[in-house]
């Protein structure tokens, strides 16, 4: 095991700790973690790091339940507890507000 | 604090470059970047402990170590605001930022802005594109940079353009080589009879050495480029991707795979951006992608062309002549490879995600027969209104609609009202809006 996968710093993603690195993106963090699904999205689509550099708006999560952040562009930070940006009975599948 | 001469938005190489250029004649800038370093995605450094095997053309590294030994010079003129987002234009010509360091907007008025906001990675609709594990070339590329680690398990590259080849190299040399890079076009037959093309293409050494560089570590590598070929449709099973890929004779293959990264071209970023202008009170220049995609050299010359341009804006003289025969090359270049690199698009199929933003597929855009205008499409439709701004699929859109005879130009997709650069903004942020002093 490396040396840098040793050091103890942690966020929560849906309360599960996910260890990073000082200086990563949560969305890198969340990828090494092998997590490639941050939650639900409109029409049953799943959000997910995509463009990684902010235009692509697919990667959005919600730290300590405030307003959602672009997870590729928001440094983890010690502690944080992470959740999908979208609440699941928010996210509207096919056809329900046609 | 934060008078300055000039505002410049995003601190990748053009965005740099100018900085660094306003400095040396003597200017001060104010410069805002969303991410909490500036170098932007094309250099973007390793967190972390350890080595990263990062292959880079020399004259590549070269050129970024000028860029950074420059900007370091400058830092007495320039202000940095980073971890700030750009977030629009008011009526009032006010630049907006959302300052996520100090958790408030702030909005900045200035005479002379240089816009260097980069580009939108253009990737084609194909079913099961939306997918978690696809991502695009480039996100997959500046994540490798940042980590310094290649995703862990099995990656196909598809798509499109000379960064599979250098996304495929690095992967390779970092010790994860992807299964096989699909190119949809035929540069390699294009070759023989496109010779304007390949002639100019080799007349920029530059560009022969890294093509070079990369295609030895594929060889190495015995990574297949597979020209011809496209993804049809991605599905997710239990440990990951399936991918159907198809070649222009009809010939099918099957990929497992854990990550799949897509890639078609770039284009410039500029949804919801106010256009370039000039006026005795008044002067937006763009510089780098965002004005025309040439790539990261490219892009430093065109930054410090656009410093002197603001520079010539507030009245001091001098001469951009020899940038302008850098970016005419690059030009030429660029032209050459575009013309190599010719495909037909990818047509999506009925279950296709067009719209990702508002999870509208192709068959959505078919049942709206009703939908007689551009203006239909979008407000009836949804297609193009949610948060990507059309920005990944208003070309498609239009596509689409032209088979229906209706004209959606992605290029009008603003219309009179800006559409800005649509961010998210906490309302504690907005709620603490504070105007910075003015920039004059």
């Amino acid at each position: 095991m490396n040396m840098s996968d040793t050091v103890a710093l942690h966020f929560y993603w849906c309360s599960e700790p996910v260890p990073f690195r000082a200086g990563e993106t949560i969305a890198a963090a969340l990828q090494r973690a092998g997590r490639t699904d941050v939650g639900p999205a409109v029409a049953g689509l799943h959000g997910r790091y995509f463009c990684g550099i902010g235009t692509c708006q697919a990667c959005l999560v919600s730290i300590d339940g405030a307003s959602p952040v672009e997870a590729c562009l928001t440094l983890a930070q010690e502690g944080m507890h992470l959740a999908p940006a979208l609440l699941s009975q928010l996210a509207r599948t096919p056809g329900a507000d046609a | 604090m934060t008078h300055a001469d000039v505002l410049v938005i995003g601190a990748g190489p053009a965005g740099l470059a100018a900085v660094a250029e306003l400095a040396r004649l003597g200017l001060t800038s104010l410069l805002v970047e969303q991410r909490d370093q500036v170098g932007g995605a094309i250099y973007r450094r390793h967190a972390g402990n350890g080595n990263h095997v990062l292959l880079l053309p020399e004259h590549h590294r070269r050129r970024r170590d000028g860029l950074m030994q420059a900007y370091t010079q400058a830092q007495e003129r320039v202000t940095a605001l980073t971890a700030s987002v750009f977030i629009g234009v008011d009526r009032d010509g006010r630049f907006l930022i959302d300052n996520r360091r100090l958790g408030r907007v702030q909005s900045v008025r200035s005479k002379a802005v240089i816009l260097a906001v980069g580009t939108v990675e253009r990737v084609l609709p194909r079913e099961g594109w939306e997918l978690p594990g696809v991502v695009s070339a480039g996100g997959m590329q500046v994540q490798f940079k940042e980590t310094g680690q290649t995703p862990k398990g099995k990656i196909l590259l598809a798509g499109s353009g000379p960064l599979l080849l250098a996304l495929a190299a690095q992967l390779a040399a970092a010790g994860n080589p992807p299964l096989a890079v699909l190119e949809r076009a035929q540069p390699l037959a294009s070759a023989w009879w496109q010779g304007r093309a390949v002639f100019n293409v080799l007349r920029s050494w530059p560009h022969v050495q890294e093509a070079a560089l990369y295609g030895r570590e594929l060889w190495r590598a015995r990574v297949p480029y597979l020209t011809g070929w496209q993804v049809q449709s991605v599905q997710t099973v239990a440990d990951g991707l399936r991918i159907d890929a198809r070649h222009s004779s009809g010939l099918a293959r099957q990929y497992a795979v854990q990550h799949l990264a897509l890639h078609d071209g770039v284009l410039p970023n500029m949804t919801g951006l106010p256009g370039a202008a000039q006026s005795a009170d008044n002067c937006i220049v763009y510089a780098g992608d965002c004005r025309e995609v040439l790539g990261a050299d490219a892009a430093i010359d065109d930054g410090s062309r656009a410093a002197q341009q603001v520079a010539r804006f507030l009245g001091q003289r001098c001469d951009s002549t020899p940038l302008d025969q850098a970016i005419a090359a690059a030009q030429r270049t660029q032209a050459a490879l575009a013309q190599l690199f010719q495909a037909a698009p990818v047509a999506p199929t009925a279950n296709t995600v067009v719209c990702r933003c508002e999870g509208l597929r192709r068959s959505d855009f078919d049942r709206l027969q009703v939908a007689g205008s551009a203006h239909e499409l979008r407000l009836v439709g949804r297609f193009a209104m949610g948060a990507c701004q059309g920005r990944f699929c208003a070309h498609t859109v239009s596509a689409l609609a032209h088979e229906y005879g209706v004209d959606f130009d992605p290029a009008a997709l603003n219309g009179d009202v800006p559409r800005w650069p649509l961010r998210p903004v906490s309302l504690a942020a907005l709620a603490a809006y504070s105007e910075l002093e003015s920039v004059e």
